[in-house]
């Protein structure tokens, strides 16, 4: 989706370096390339959505290959990938959300305050994006992940 | 030292990832003790003689992050102990109405060995009498 002024080409750098670091710094997972974010659509993928609501509110959303997922969950709890249950690898996903949106949010100069809703994780069998706003594709060791942040100034809920 | 470390997280991988990363700090932890929210914690501290240190996260069911940290310190001996809030909220708003409320400290996500050793040490020197206190091991 077309980014259409600076204030996007904002987020979306900031949404990049505050997923870059999650990613490195709990998940022991580095970046390993950009992707254009359209290639994830249409694939299988596990993906999390959430609300926020304050000042600004708006949605988060991540999508990820679910070889890429079960990488992330070992990574992030210390294990070997075999050991992580189904339960963990949605544990670990809606944790990876919570962490990169408020991360993001956090980062936004124009932000007052807010409060993340739980993340609803399913996996889906033909990814079709279900947030509309700054999207962004990393290329990790087993798959690729993306995430779009959507962020509303101009209302509070 | 070997302190009693109090985790509540309403996330279990995110108690798991705490314990992970205090190991890898080197501090020498003799129990860990874990609740889901903050009335799990606070029933928990009752139980518990010595809490060295607490980490918690804000956003909880039943009762948040918040509400537990100022129910925590109106227990007269539980006024001391250094309480850390673990969150991805860093906005000036949350982290003054923590500290506010008695908080010690704050660590915002995401976070590393270095930055828990760096916060857990800092809080803990601004109260050397507790320390000595809860020198239990």
């Amino acid at each position: 989706m077309p980014e259409t002024n600076d204030g996007d080409a904002l987020v979306g750098a900031l949404l990049s370096s505050c997923c870059e670091q999650v990613l490195e710094t709990m998940f022991f997972s580095p970046v390993l390339g950009n992707v254009e974010p359209e290639e994830t659509f249409g694939q299988a993928r596990i993906h999390a959505e959430l609300l926020f609501h304050g000042r600004p509110s708006g949605s988060f959303e991540v999508d990820v290959t679910p070889e890429a997922c079960q990488s992330l969950a070992a990574g992030f709890l210390g294990v070997e990938e075999a050991e992580v249950s189904p339960k963990q690898l949605d544990q670990v996903l809606a944790e990876f959300a919570n962490m990169a949106c408020g991360s993001a949010l956090s980062s936004l100069a124009r932000v007052e305050y807010f409060h993340l809703d739980p993340s609803r994780v399913e996996p889906v069998e033909n990814f079709a994006p279900a947030v509309e706003g700054v999207r962004r594709a990393f290329q990790l060791d087993g798959g690729t992940l993306g995430v779009c942040l959507r962020v509303d100034f101009d209302s509070e809920n | 030292m070997s302190m009693n470390i109090l985790i509540v997280d309403d996330s279990p991988v995110m108690r798991t990832f705490v314990r992970r990363v205090m190991q890898l700090t080197g501090l020498d932890v003799a129990q860990y003790l874990e609740a889901n929210h903050g009335a799990e914690a606070l029933a928990v501290a009752a139980a518990q003689p010595v809490i060295d240190a607490v980490f918690t996260d804000i956003n909880m069911p039943v009762m948040d992050g918040e509400e537990f940290v100022r129910q925590f310190r109106q227990i007269p001996e539980r006024s001391h102990p250094p309480v850390i809030v673990i969150s991805t909220d860093a906005t000036a708003h949350r982290i003054e109405n923590m500290i506010a409320l008695g908080a010690s400290g704050y660590i915002q996500k995401p976070f590393g060995p270095e930055q828990l050793r760096n916060e857990v040490e800092r809080v803990l020197a601004l109260v050397p009498e507790v320390i000595e206190e809860g020198d239990h091991a």
